[in-house]
């Protein structure tokens, strides 16, 4: 199968979304984009607008099975403080559906504090 | 309409946009400009158990530092506006631990284990990088953190000399900037007592 983009949108508790073409729902602080590559699914970390992703503490998908993949991306801001490229991950197989805990550090801009987001997937 | 009624339907309706801009956070939720906060109603401070201490030879207690100034601050060296404000802690450290001020670092991991926040060599090894000489609680369970009932890092709260609580907020804040100068201010007010 080619390239496929899938995007979900991350709110209150989930969600996978099934097709490009589903509306995204009402802006959450991340959304995660699923895109399969070859026999692998590439998961990439989505800020909304405003939101900066702290790169000191990579975010996390704590898999159902133990596994915890982080997230990561070669270009930070340039007090390395902050993901400047959204920050991805490679999840070994393809898959359509994630499940597990995503945990992201991020700060709002120019907030002068940062929360952590915690979703369950 | 009635004024009344007007007045229920705006608060409902900022009820609910309340509601939806709520996250699935386990811990917090950043509010604009929270620097300033603090509360009106003195009340006691509550006894942390923490321990394992970095910059003490022997943890540090409520009770043990009646009659100090204590300065919490609770952060995490992953945390850039927690490690942006470690400046202004220091110079507060230095310029009043002789005149009854007690700094105390509440380091509070925001990850699970994996994430090297817990771990006790890390947080040394940013300890002396940062130059920070005040004492330092490993806050690995959050219990002080949830004692407390902090949200954000970096938080602060300031302790007087018989154990009340007087001022807490949360934000960066750096050397000379507004927001260090009142908590300058504070602590300087706190002192005299």
């Amino acid at each position: 199968m080619s390239r496929i983009g899938v995007t979900a949108w991350v709110a209150a508790t989930v969600v996978f979304a099934g097709s490009c073409a589903t509306p995204p729902k009402p802006a959450g602080v991340l959304r995660l984009q699923t895109t399969l590559v070859g026999p692998n699914t590439r998961l990439t970390l989505l800020a909304a607008a405003g939101v900066k992703v702290n790169a000191r503490l990579k975010p996390a998908l704590e898999l159902s099975d133990g596994r915890v993949l982080r997230f990561d991306s070669p270009r930070l801001t340039p007090d390395s403080a902050y993901f400047a490229e959204s920050p991805s991950a490679l999840a070994p197989g393809r898959h359509t559906q994630v499940h597990g805990t995503l945990r992201a550090s991020v700060c709002d801009e120019g907030a002068a504090v940062c929360r952590t987001v915690v979703l369950g997937l | 309409m009635s004024r009344s009624a007007l007045l229920l339907a705006f608060s409902a309706g900022a009820v609910v946009l309340g509601t939806l801009a709520l996250e699935s956070s386990s811990r917090v939720q950043a509010q604009a400009s929270p620097l300033l906060a603090s509360r009106p109603d003195r009340r006691p401070a509550r006894p942390w158990k923490n321990e394992s201490w970095l910059n003490a030879d022997k943890p540090l207690t409520l009770e043990g530092l009646e009659g100090k100034v204590v300065l919490l601050n609770f952060w995490v060296f992953t945390c850039y506006n927690c490690t942006n404000t470690v400046p202004s802690l220091v110079d507060f450290d230095r310029k009043y631990r002789d005149k009854g001020l007690t700094l105390i670092g509440i380091h509070t991991p925001e990850f699970p284990p994996y994430a090297g926040e817990h771990d006790k060599g890390n947080v040394a090894q940013k300890l002396k990088q940062y130059h920070i000489e005040y004492p330092n609680a490993q806050d690995n369970d959050s219990k002080t953190w949830k004692l407390y009932g902090i949200r954000f890092w970096p938080s602060f709260v300031l302790i007087d000399k018989k154990g009340v609580i007087r001022y807490e907020g949360v934000g960066e804040f750096h050397l000379n900037d507004r927001n260090y100068k009142l908590w300058d201010g504070r602590i300087k007010e706190l002192l005299a007592e």
